[in-house]
């Protein structure tokens, strides 16, 4: 099988189609109204109201996402976020509080979330995308409760033990796990990336790290140094100004690096899963630029600290139109005969609780 | 002439069709087929933006519409009317509003709610959480050799608890609190309060002071602290203040959200210290001393800090300049009586 999806095109199967392009449609100035709105209502309810705010959130920018003239949706239904995020709650306080003084109980249920990591992520794409719909067609996540626990705890287990030469390797075979057991209605999606590219994407990035330490490194430690033996000609204490200075350029050499090689990976790792994941037959293309992604990361994170915050819906914007409008859909056939599958009922336990312990799903 | 997009809810096939109301019923007419349902029966998602609305019928097939106006028309002859968040969100007064009681809302929480809340709180805590929170905090001092075994004679030791808990205190009785000495290079010249009200008195305290009453005057200060539960009170505050935090900007970016809870932090430390010094200053005048001893500890402690070269945080504030003088002016006004 052909590991890039470039090597597929031969145009025996399908008549050559135009890409369909994804659009995003949102407006800053309008999805302000709505976060407002739904701030001060959570705020009043004392966070109740948030599980609806989220609804209307997801259902914003799923509605203004457009492909081939037609629009997602999501169906997720308010109470049941609702139920998930007072259950991730529990956990995080059970959690938190059991952190704090340890004993053998901290033991008990570090372990037993460890172990339920596996299923209440399996559960969260599944609550993701069942609720996710195109054309009134659902999304559906069929991966088993067995090869998650496989893929999370056997291969992250391999991970921390090689010292994290395996996390490549694991982190492509997570997306395969995602995405191979992905289905559009009755259609099956599958992955086709190899772990190679990701150690590639890994390499890179561990050597901008290396580089990048070493510049950092040597201007602090240089600027230290000028700092110290200026105290000692004057046979006192260091200036503390000019330690400050020197921490200055260490961090702020690091906020830049922190600013920066995050969304490179994030551009590189998206594009590099998104190309090699098939719907079917059809094909999708992912192209997102990495210096355009510092720049929206960088300019929204200051305008954001500038404005106390205000500048968040326009910020939500931003990134939602970059990143969508850099996917294309290369149709194999006619995209109007995907069927629907029989529905399933599913809660939201397990996307509250990853999201409580901050494991993004997303990238 | 209303058209639409209908979806059959089963398959991905686009159907382009008309819409109409007659009478009570909406229907839906396409090149080969016609739908007749009650307008009851319809669902009509809500306005979000300038996204194309659903209108959901019950078989699971519903039109997609990217002409608001039009629908607006069509809804508005069949009486319908938005929900009033949907309203709320689209006019501008409303929106302005929210802005401001947002504002007004997240000021007050911090300046009033969240101490309060953390203080009640902090003051209900549960003896077996306190204990075992300070108990935790020493061990892991002890463990990571920021705390050093006490070089302070026993007999000396317990000559300062007894003088301690011989103070009488404005509330009534006399302090309860556990005295615990360690020695501690890093930090130097200091007493902490924990929050099950056990006071640690590092050894340089003990040292750099010009007499006795001045160890006093730090150990009301904790005694201040423990008081008023502002160990406890700081760290529930500091857990809420991240919380709400996060649930604001945590949409948008976790590591964002972490940053202003401890800038947060510093504004209330400073209240909880006056509050301290206020009650230390009490305690010293219903014990016949003078309030101005404090000011004198904490001139000693910023110097014997700067000789150190330790924690130039303190010696710098103009914080602890402030509280001296406050604590003088106390102490002269004492003087006078």
């Amino acid at each position: 099988m052909n590991n890039s999806p470039e090597g597929e095109s031969r145009g025996s199967n399908s008549s050559t189609r135009a890409p369909e392009m994804v659009h995003f449609t949102g407006n800053g100035a309008e999805y302000f109204g709505i976060w407002i709105v739904n701030l001060l209502l959570t705020i009043v309810t004392l966070g109740i109201y948030s599980a609806w705010a989220k609804v209307r959130r997801l259902q914003y920018f799923y509605r203004h996402t457009e492909l081939a003239g037609s629009s997602f949706d999501f169906h997720g239904k308010p109470i049941k976020i609702l139920i998930g995020r007072a259950i991730a709650l529990a956990m995080l306080i059970a959690y938190n509080y059991s952190a704090r003084i340890p004993s053998l109980w901290t033991l008990v249920l570090v372990g037993g979330i460890a172990f339920a990591m596996p299923w209440l992520l399996r559960n969260s794409f599944r609550f993701r995308l069942y609720n996710t719909s195109w054309r009134g067609v659902r999304f559906h996540f069929r991966g088993s409760v067995a090869r998650a626990n496989r893929v999370f705890l056997l291969y992250g287990f391999l991970s921390i033990i090689t010292f994290y030469v395996m996390a490549p390797f694991m982190h492509q075979r997570v997306k395969a796990y995602q995405h191979d057991n992905s289905w559009f209605g009755q259609t099956q999606c599958s992955f086709h990336a190899r772990a190679g590219k990701f150690y590639k994407i890994y390499l890179i990035l561990l050597a901008a790290i290396v580089v990048f330490a070493f510049v950092v490194g040597f201007s602090g430690i240089g600027s230290g140094f000028i700092a110290l033996s200026q105290a000692q000609k004057h046979g006192g204490h260091p200036n503390p100004i000019a330690v400050l200075k020197a921490l200055g350029v260490l961090y702020g050499a690091l906020i830049l690096m922190g600013v920066s090689i995050g969304p490179v990976f994030h551009a590189l790792i998206t594009n590099l899963v998104w190309s090699n994941t098939r719907v079917g037959e059809h094909r999708i293309e992912c192209n997102m630029s990495p210096i355009g992604l510092i720049w929206i990361t960088v300019s929204n994170f200051a305008l954001v600290a500038l404005t106390l915050g205000l500048f968040i819906p326009w910020a939500m914007v931003r990134l939602a139109k970059f990143r969508l409008e850099a996917v294309r859909l290369i149709p194999a056939g006619d995209l109007q005969e995907f069927v629907d599958a029989e529905p399933d009922n599913i809660g939201a336990v397990g996307e509250e609780a990853a999201s409580a312990f901050d494991l993004d799903i997303s990238l | 002439m209303l058209t639409a997009d209908y979806m059959d809810g089963r398959s991905t096939r686009v159907r382009v069709v008309r819409l109409e109301v007659v009478g009570e019923d909406l229907v839906v007419t396409g090149e080969d087929f016609e739908v007749r349902v009650p307008f009851a029966d319809v669902k009509v998602d809500e306005r979000l933006g300038r996204a194309a609305r659903r209108l959901r019928f019950k078989d699971g097939a519903f039109c997609e519409v990217s002409d608001l106006c039009g629908l607006d028309a069509l809804l508005s002859s069949k009486a319908h009317r938005d929900g009033w968040v949907d309203r709320m969100q689209r006019q501008s007064q409303t929106v302005l509003l929210s802005i401001i009681a947002c504002a007004l809302l997240a000021v007050t929480g911090y300046k009033w709610g969240l101490p309060w809340a953390a203080a009640e709180a902090a003051a209900n805590m549960p003896a077996a959480i306190s204990d075992q929170l300070s108990a935790q905090a020493i061990h892991l001092l002890d463990d990571g050799k920021i705390f050093l075994p006490s070089g302070i004679a026993k007999d000396r030791q317990h000559a300062l608890s007894a003088t301690f808990h011989a103070l009488r205190l404005p509330e009534g009785g006399t302090s309860r609190a556990e005295l615990l000495f360690r020695r501690s290079p890093q930090l130097g010249a200091n007493a902490f309060s924990l929050p099950n009200g056990t006071i640690v008195v590092l050894d340089d305290l003990v040292t750099v002071m010009d007499d006795d009453r001045q160890i006093l005057a730090t150990l009301a200060h904790e005694e201040g602290h423990v008081h008023g539960h502002h160990g406890l009170q700081l760290l529930l505050q500091s857990s809420i203040a991240a919380t709400f935090l996060a649930l604001y900007i945590g949409d948008f970016s976790s590591v964002l959200a972490i940053a202003p809870a401890t800038l947060l932090q510093a504004r209330y430390s400073r209240d909880l210290e006056e509050q301290a010094d206020d009650y230390a200053a009490a305690v010293l005048e219903l014990n016949g001393m003078s309030p101005a001893l404090l000011a004198e500890a904490l001139k000693r402690l910023t110097e014997a800090h700067r000789e150190a070269a330790q924690a130039g945080y303190l010696s710098s504030h103009p914080a602890t300049d402030e509280r001296m003088r406050h604590l003088r002016a106390m102490g002269a006004s004492f003087g006078r009586k």
